[in-house]
């Protein structure tokens, strides 16, 4: 190739490059799958069977699009497939979200404000019917660093539990689970005296602290400022410093099901889940109730508990005017009464409507284990956690601490206090 | 056949179009067409692109020019550093190991007459099992509460100490094995050797291979003349083995250098989401994929890249430099 060749393909090149215009002229997106109403999810097994089972019986009878859900991972592989289709702009009609990653989706201008579907006198919510879901899980969805504008609609809602072994507790002599963090501690190292084993296998999650920082009356975030250096979120640390110091407490690989192995081998006593994990633990535990109990988390002053709600929402992605229509309609299906009910009997998710309370079948099921109505129960004091652009990278600083409490890496205060700087460096970046 | 069918044709146009002033070239650019572009689409474009979006500050496909700030920002970045100590510590920990286990087992293996065949199959399996499947059955063996390497150290009577963590474990292994007299935070984690271990077992199989294709190049009667005067198998092989074997010694060097830069199957697949315990296997692919796909920062995850890209660039020449110069052609 000569001189003058070699300067046509270069400049050939970059004139290519350059009009792909990575600054973002382009602003639409189109749908990932054109005259279907994609849908990625993350459900497995049985409730995978129960979803699309609920969705055909949406599709049958309809015209137009039909709805299909897609697995696409965990929630985490779903937030970045969502980033990659966004990049590339052909996204999906549906995605299950948290709110943390809502904002990210928004922020990329990918996603629809709700608020006019369910305004629509024809295919939107009454007030009445608004009315019926519990507040705060329509409120989580409500974004105020985006006009306060209903970005998503609550899916499967769950809430953080403590999950507690009787046999390991009645070889310590323990009876009751306990109430408070102190009486937690407590009881560990009785559980450590008396068994020799370690108390609580540590699924390392970044919901888990926020919800052990609220259950001792704190909050993880002021504005733009996160409060990982006040005294409950300290707390926290302390406590998890404690016990991998005195081999109290073990962590396991990240993203495995250890803790409710070993829970279910009576090797340890607590596990702290979401409530969706009691219908996976039942089956662990091959049916036998009188071997475990759900219990609220431990808190600071059980007259005023709190917990963190769980569970993900769903957000409807900017494709056409008529898949978007479908999607909205579909999140109005699987949100009714009779459908709350029904998934929330199936999974262990808990029923998002307050009318699902006088169900009968939601009262059977309730009258059927003492604790099947327990995760239901803390509804009402169940707290979100942060929603604002930046939390999801925040999310990955809380376990890293975490993880360094644990592995005694870092002191519970120098963790915390490290935390708090990289997470408000984080959020102040944008 | 079919490629006489074809270019036989083509070969008379070339020729009736005129030959006789432009010689093959024609031809030989007419059947590098699909070569080209397919490295064009996929090879050299995407690096231009990279080098271009590079200078965007882009979030989710959207942001305004930035000029060279992604590069500031990573070279004034802890994380940036720290990534590429960890790769440093992959390369300098798997590739050494690696050749020298790889040329004492090929040794061996080319001495053995029976059943050569079925050892070299057996060596070679790893390479050619998925890096996830086999990584995924490593994190079993290798897992604290469950696994066999755990079960067996503890049956041969090994205490349970912070050794037992593996994957789990963010601690130096310098820290670890002098109680604590080496700051934690020199040398290479325990997770980081579990994945360092895991690429000596998993590359092995094709150093074998190679080094054996070499092996049986060097002509016997060099190596029978040198212990005919009296060589024993160290001298035999540092006089005559190594050198003649030095054109394919540096060639799995330059390759395991470039592939342990590029490493990222082992690493995600091994600790779930490459990172590791407080990022101590986050490598620079790691920590480009991060910027990427979990924080979103595909401008500032593209100067990482390119970063990268110049670090390979500039490490391959150097070794052409140093280490070419010391290969033994025949």
């Amino acid at each position: 190739m000569n001189r003058h060749s070699s300067v046509a393909v270069t400049v050939c090149l970059l004139v290519t490059i350059v009009a792909c215009n990575p600054g973002g002229g382009e602003s639409g997106f189109r749908p990932m799958e054109p005259g279907k109403v994609l849908f990625w999810d993350r459900q497995t097994t049985e409730t995978a069977d129960l979803l699309r089972k609920m969705i055909d019986e949406f599709n049958t009878g309809r015209e137009g699009p039909a709805v299909e859900a897609q697995y696409a991972g965990d929630y985490s592989d779903i937030f970045r497939k969502v980033r990659a289709s966004i990049q590339a702009r052909a996204v999906p009609d549906m995605a299950v979200a948290y709110q943390s990653m809502t904002s990210e989706y928004v922020r990329a201008g990918a996603c629809l404000p709700l608020d006019p579907f369910m305004a629509d006198p024809a295919a939107g919510l009454s007030s009445e019917e608004l009315g019926d879901f519990f507040p705060v899980v329509l409120e989580t969805n409500r974004l105020p660093q985006f006009g306060g504008k209903m970005y998503s609609f609550p899916f499967c809602k769950s809430v953080l539990m403590m999950y507690f072994n009787k046999r390991v507790l009645a070889e310590a002599g323990i009876q009751q689970a306990p109430a408070t963090w102190d009486e937690f501690l407590e009881q560990c190292r009785q559980i450590k005296a008396k068994t020799g084993k370690s108390a609580y296998a540590v699924s390392v999650d970044a919901s888990t602290i926020d919800g052990m920082v609220y259950s001792r009356g704190g909050d993880v975030i002021d504005g733009n400022t996160t409060l990982f250096d006040s005294p409950p979120a300290m707390d926290v640390f302390r406590l998890l410093e404690t016990l991998a110091k005195e081999e109290l407490a073990y962590q396991i690989p990240p993203g495995s099901a250890d803790d409710k192995v070993a829970f279910s081998q009576d090797r340890v006593a607590f596990v702290f889940r979401s409530s969706s994990h009691r219908t996976n633990m039942t089956l662990l535990m091959e049916g036998n109730l009188d071997r475990w109990g759900i219990a609220r988390l431990p808190q600071a002053d059980p007259a005023k508990p709190t917990t963190v709600l769980y569970g993900p929402n769903i957000c409807i992605f900017d494709t056409t005017p008529e898949q978007s229509r479908v999607a909205w309609d579909f999140v109005r299906f699987f949100t009714s009464r009779e459908n709350t009910v029904r998934w929330a009997l199936a999974t262990g998710y808990v029923p998002i409507r307050k009318s699902a309370a006088d169900h009968p079948e939601m009262k059977k099921f309730w009258d059927a284990w003492e604790y099947n109505r327990t995760a239901f129960d803390c509804l009402p004091f169940a707290r979100s956690e942060p929603t604002c652009a930046g939390w999801q990278e925040v999310r990955g600083l809380i376990e890293d601490a975490e993880t360094a409490v644990l592995s005694q890496l870092r002191s519970a205060d120098e963790a915390a206090r490290e935390l708090k700087k990289a997470a408000d460096a984080v959020l102040a970046a944008g | 056949m079919i490629f006489e069918r074809i270019l036989g044709p083509l070969d008379s146009l070339f020729d009736r179009i005129g030959r006789r002033k432009t010689g093959d070239a024609p031809l030989a650019a007419f059947l590098l067409v699909p070569a080209v572009l397919v490295l064009g689409v996929f090879g050299i474009y995407p690096l231009f692109f990279s080098i271009y979006i590079s200078l965007f500050d882009l979030r989710m496909g959207r942001g305004a020019f930035c000029g060279l700030e992604n590069y500031t920002e990573a070279l004034t970045t802890p994380n940036f550093w720290h990534s590429l100590v960890v790769t440093l510590y992959f390369a300098l920990g798997t590739i050494p190991v690696a050749m020298a286990l790889s040329f004492l087992v090929a040794s061996a293996l080319f001495r053995i007459v029976r059943g050569r065949s079925i050892l070299r199959t057996v060596y070679f399996l790893p390479y050619v099992t998925s890096v996830v499947a086999a990584a995924t059955i490593w994190r079993v063996l290798l897992n604290p509460h469950y696994g066999l390497v755990n079960a067996a150290l503890g049956a041969v009577g090994f205490e349970e100490t912070r050794w037992s963590q593996w994957l789990l474990e963010p601690k130096g292994v310098l820290y670890l094995a002098t109680g604590g007299l080496i700051p934690e935070s020199v040398g290479p984690s325990l997770a980081l050797c579990c994945v360092i271990l895991f690429e000596i077992w998993h590359s092995s199989g094709f150093m074998i291979v190679i080094l054996l294709a070499g092996m049986t190049a060097i002509p016997r009667e060099l190596e029978e003349s040198a212990r005919i005067d009296g060589a024993n198998w160290f001298q035999v092989t540092r006089r005559v083995t190594v050198p003649l074997l030095s054109p394919t010694i540096f060639f799995l060097l330059i390759i395991s250098a470039i592939k342990a830069f590029q490493a990222f199957n082992s690493f995600y697949a091994l600790t779930g989401d490459g990172r590791g315990p407080v990022n101590a296997t986050q490598n620079m692919t790691v920590y480009i994929y991060a910027s990427f796909f979990l924080n979103g920062r595909e401008g500032y995850g593209a100067a990482v890249a390119t970063l990268l890209s110049v670090a390979i660039v500039a490490l391959t020449l150097a070794q052409w430099r140093f280490v070419g110069r010391k290969v033994y052609y025949e």
